[in-house]
């Protein structure tokens, strides 16, 4: 290594414009499983495609599964049909290691092979560990990789960082368990949590269109907004997962996670700059500003709910009980509504009410503000019939965009005044298709840009504020209601927003 | 990339033509067009810019024409394609036509409505486009101003209109000194708003491929003893390679050695310290893919490879338009290409 200072690329002059990966490796946990062959491998060739891998990269997966160097780049090129002819680079330069991750000996291999890719590629020391294996061995292999101070950068300048997937624990307790054994090996700022939601290019505009837009955030305030509903509906049941979806729920699986992502980005308060802390920082504000439900409270504001069998686009599907992997007696809810109170200046007494669940009527994700109705309605009643307080909702997924709700004028000689939907949709404007949100947050990790990550506190408040529910629920305070597949949940969420004079929107 | 720029092909829905055409009849007509688009979704518009081309010959306005269409889900905008004729009969001839294009994220498929609009321009008003572009401008939104021939005279008041110049130096002549001619041009064109240089756009992964060769470490250290370069290919784009380096590496130009080729490649030499390296960029014959390779003295190797986009046209237009800026890095790069001309 040259003692003198690093010398900046003049040719790179105008090019960094876009963020491109480091030299450096990708090391990939669980290689031989779904998620590596489903979502990462293509995620990267995306990427190579796109121009934002460097020439100096590789990667080295490792897995229990048998497998040779070649039998694994085999199962790259198989993952990439119609790869460009950057893949087939990056596939040269990749290779595997077969071994247990309690074995010392995967990671002594793991440290040799990386000292030969960097002395035949120059990736001079960084690594990303991409953790795409089940959650019970996180705090094993972050221990392990300690053990032979792969945890640490070898090189001055080099970086090296940890990806791991939710679920982040199975309560707050366990989360807090896991948090403290990845501490123990790596700083904070080296983890980097995924919720791949995060990465969705509409969840991100949840804060452009907050914060680059001077008309929408003056009015995002308890003054002119009702209460919010947020709905993340699933039209498919539990496919293949109903032995994971058991000992989850929905809950666990989407509310503790998802929701509270995107609750924080619709509540939080404008951050100060960029900064990825600085955003982090204001979303955990976001959180702790959410009231804590009270255990004996939890049957009111909480509905769970199962499904049972039905018609989904056009098919007939099994009940949850009917699915394969799940107990015939099953008491896990595949549906939840909730309500919850917000305790801060901007959102006091706006109620945010909150829906998700499998086998619904459509998918989608939505964040809806409800405008509250005008003081004074001049026209006459039978003129303004079919008004409605006006609509601010976030499509995020499919079909991302903007939607608002108002009142014009029906044309004639009669007055009277209708509802009207302006209706953005972000494809047809924009430049070009978005990143994958998996090709997205593996460019972040390498690139080392945390912002759409989980910081640990996020973790462990969102945990705070679903847990009263949990622990009541566990206790048999609320019954599991059921829903007919391919509804819109049960009637018991009906009568929830119901008590309060409102209802649910019809996406 | 091509995997972001394969829409459906648009169809045209509405058309409207009139020879002699007074401005405000285009206007009206234009207007009509969207009405009675209406029903099929055309009433809402999606619009990025107002591109206006202007002059080329036949054939290269029939390239720019498929090139804007192409890009019409993606960078919808109001095309003009304006022919000034100062030698004929004074009279505007329109035509204009109502695109509709689709794009789809996958799950939803949206229409998206570009309108197109020819003007053939005849006698003196030939001379004075900018009274005649300005009425289509769509408010608030860039003007852009295409010139796929010749790069325009800097002191034409059309200029005044534009928030940006496209144009294309990958045609300039074989002759040297007109290359030469062209980029000063250029420059003094670039002093006064901001310029695109298709060409620019389109060897953008040559640049990105032979900067990212020098990113590790042991390579990064070589930039410091660069001996010589050697660039191959056409002359507009081996100039502006030329250019590039001889600025950006601060070299003298008998560093910097330029031949003809079909294809463009550069090769660079460099040596510091004890280390020694060879860098090449170059296009692979058998593939649409650009390859780039870097070799040490120590032992480091490391190589990589780009697909080239099926329509080049189309993919520097898109990348242009998403960049409509001046860029300083092309400005000196023009200014080094003058000098290896001349």
């Amino acid at each position: 290594m040259t003692t003198e200072a690093a010398f900046d690329n003049p040719l790179a002059e105008g090019l960094d414009t876009v963020r491109r990966a480091p030299p450096g490796v990708l090391v990939v946990f669980g290689a031989s499983g779904d998620l590596t062959h489903r979502k990462l491998l293509p995620a990267l060739e995306r990427l190579s495609r796109r121009r934002l891998l460097p020439a100096a990269f590789a990667v080295i997966g490792i897995a229990r599964t048998e497998m040779s160097d070649d039998a694994f780049r085999d199962v790259m090129v198989e993952a990439v049909p119609g790869a460009g002819p950057g893949w087939a680079e990056i596939v040269k330069n990749s290779s595997y290691i077969t071994g247990d991750y309690a074995h010392p000996g995967t990671f002594s291999a793991l440290a040799q092979r990386l000292g030969q890719v960097d002395e035949a590629l120059g990736t001079g020391g960084t690594r990303t560990y991409y953790l795409a294996t089940v959650p019970d061995v996180f705090a094993e292999v972050a221990r392990m990789l300690g053990q032979v101070k792969l945890n640490r950068p070898a090189h001055p300048g080099a970086t090296v960082r940890l990806v791991i997937e939710k679920p982040f624990g199975h309560d707050r307790a366990t989360a807090r368990q896991l948090d403290a054994a990845l501490h123990e090996v790596f700083d904070e700022e080296q983890i980097y949590r995924i919720d791949h939601y995060l990465g969705k290019e509409t969840v991100q505009n949840v804060l452009a269109l907050r914060f680059a837009n001077a008309i929408f955030e003056p009015l995002w305030t308890r003054n002119y907004i009702d209460h919010v509903q947020v709905t993340v509906a699933e039209s498919l049941g539990v496919e293949k997962r109903g032995s994971f979806y058991e000992k989850a729920g929905a809950l666990r699986d989407i509310v503790q996670n998802h929701v509270m992502q995107v609750l924080s980005l619709t509540l939080m308060e404008p951050a100060s700059s960029i900064d990825s802390e600085r955003i982090r920082d204001e979303k955990v504000k976001a959180l702790r500003s959410v009231v804590v439900p009270q255990v004996p409270e939890v049957a009111n504001i909480a509905v769970r709910a199962q499904y049972d069998s039905g018609w989904v686009e056009g098919v007939s599907v099994p009940g949850y009980r009917q699915e394969d992997g799940v107990d015939p007696h099953s008491q896990t809810e595949t549906y939840v509504a909730l309500k919850l109170a917000v305790d801060n200046w901007r959102w006091a007494g706006v109620p945010i009410y909150v829906r998700t669940g499998k086998r619904l009527q459509k998918r989608l994700t939505e964040v809806a503000l409800q405008f509250k109705e005008v003081p004074h309605l001049a026209f006459p009643k039978a003129a303004a019939e079919g008004l409605h307080p006006n609509a601010l909702v976030l499509r995020i997924q499919p079909d991302e965009g903007v939607t608002l709700r108002f009142g014009a004028k029906v044309p004639g000689q009669a007055f009277r005044v209708r509802d009207v939907l302006m209706d953005f949709s972000y494809g047809t404007a924009f430049l070009e298709d978005p990143p994958d949100a998996y090709e997205r947050l593996l460019l972040d990790a390498m690139v080392g840009d945390p912002t759409l990550f989980i910081r640990t506190d996020e973790v462990d408040t969102a945990w705070q504020i679903v847990e009263p529910v949990i622990e009541a629920w566990s206790a048999g305070a609320a019954p599991l209601a059921g829903y007919a597949a391919g509804s819109w949940g049960p009637r018991q969420a009906d009568t929830l927003i119901q008590r309060d004079g409102r209802q649910w929107r019809t996406p | 990339m091509a995997d972001t720029l394969s829409p459906p092909g648009p169809v045209a829905v509405q058309r409207w033509q009139k020879t002699g055409a007074h401005l405000g009849e285009v206007l009206d007509a234009l207007s009509n067009l969207r009405r009675q688009g209406a029903g099929q979704g055309a009433g809402t518009r999606t619009a990025v810019m107002t591109l206006v081309v202007v002059g080329g010959t036949d054939a290269e306005a029939d390239s720019c024409l498929s090139s804007v269409r192409a890009l019409g889900s993606h960078h919808p905008c109001r095309a003009l394609m304006v022919r000034p004729e100062p030698d004929s009969t004074p009279a505007i001839d329109a035509e204009a036509c109502l695109w509709q294009a689709r794009t789809s994220d996958g799950t939803d498929e949206h229409p998206v409505f570009f309108e197109e609009l020819h003007l053939r321009v005849g006698g003196q008003a030939a001379s004075h486009l900018a009274s005649i572009v300005g009425p289509f401008a769509l408010a608030d939104m860039p003007l852009v101003l295409w010139f796929p021939g010749p790069p325009p005279d800097p002191a034409d008041p059309l200029l005044q209109v534009a928030t940006a110049v496209l144009v294309d130096t990958r045609f300039a002549s074989s002759d040297v000194a007109e290359v030469a001619h062209v980029y000063r041009t250029l420059l003094e064109l670039a002093n006064r708003q901001p310029v695109v240089d298709l060409s620019w756009a389109r060897l953008q992964p040559w640049r990105e491929l032979l900067a990212g060769l020098f990113e590790p470490e042991p390579a990064r250290e070589l930039l410091r003893g660069v001996r010589s370069v050697a660039v191959k290919g056409k002359p507009g784009p081996r100039h502006l390679l030329g250019g590039w380096l001889l600025a950006q590496l601060d070299l003298r130009t008998r560093e910097v050695t330029l031949q003809d080729a079909r294809h463009v490649e550069i090769s660079l030499h460099a040596a510091y310290g004890e280390e020694e390296g060879t860098f090449v960029v170059s296009r692979d014959d058998t593939a649409r893919a650009v390859w780039a390779r870097a070799t040490l003295s120590c032992g480091v190797a490391h190589s990589q490879a780009l697909p080239l986009p099926d329509d080049s046209l189309t993919t520097a237009l898109s990348a242009a338009m998403g960049n409509l800026r001046a860029d300083r890095v092309w400005e000196r790069a023009l200014a080094a290409a003058a000098t290896l001309a001349s």
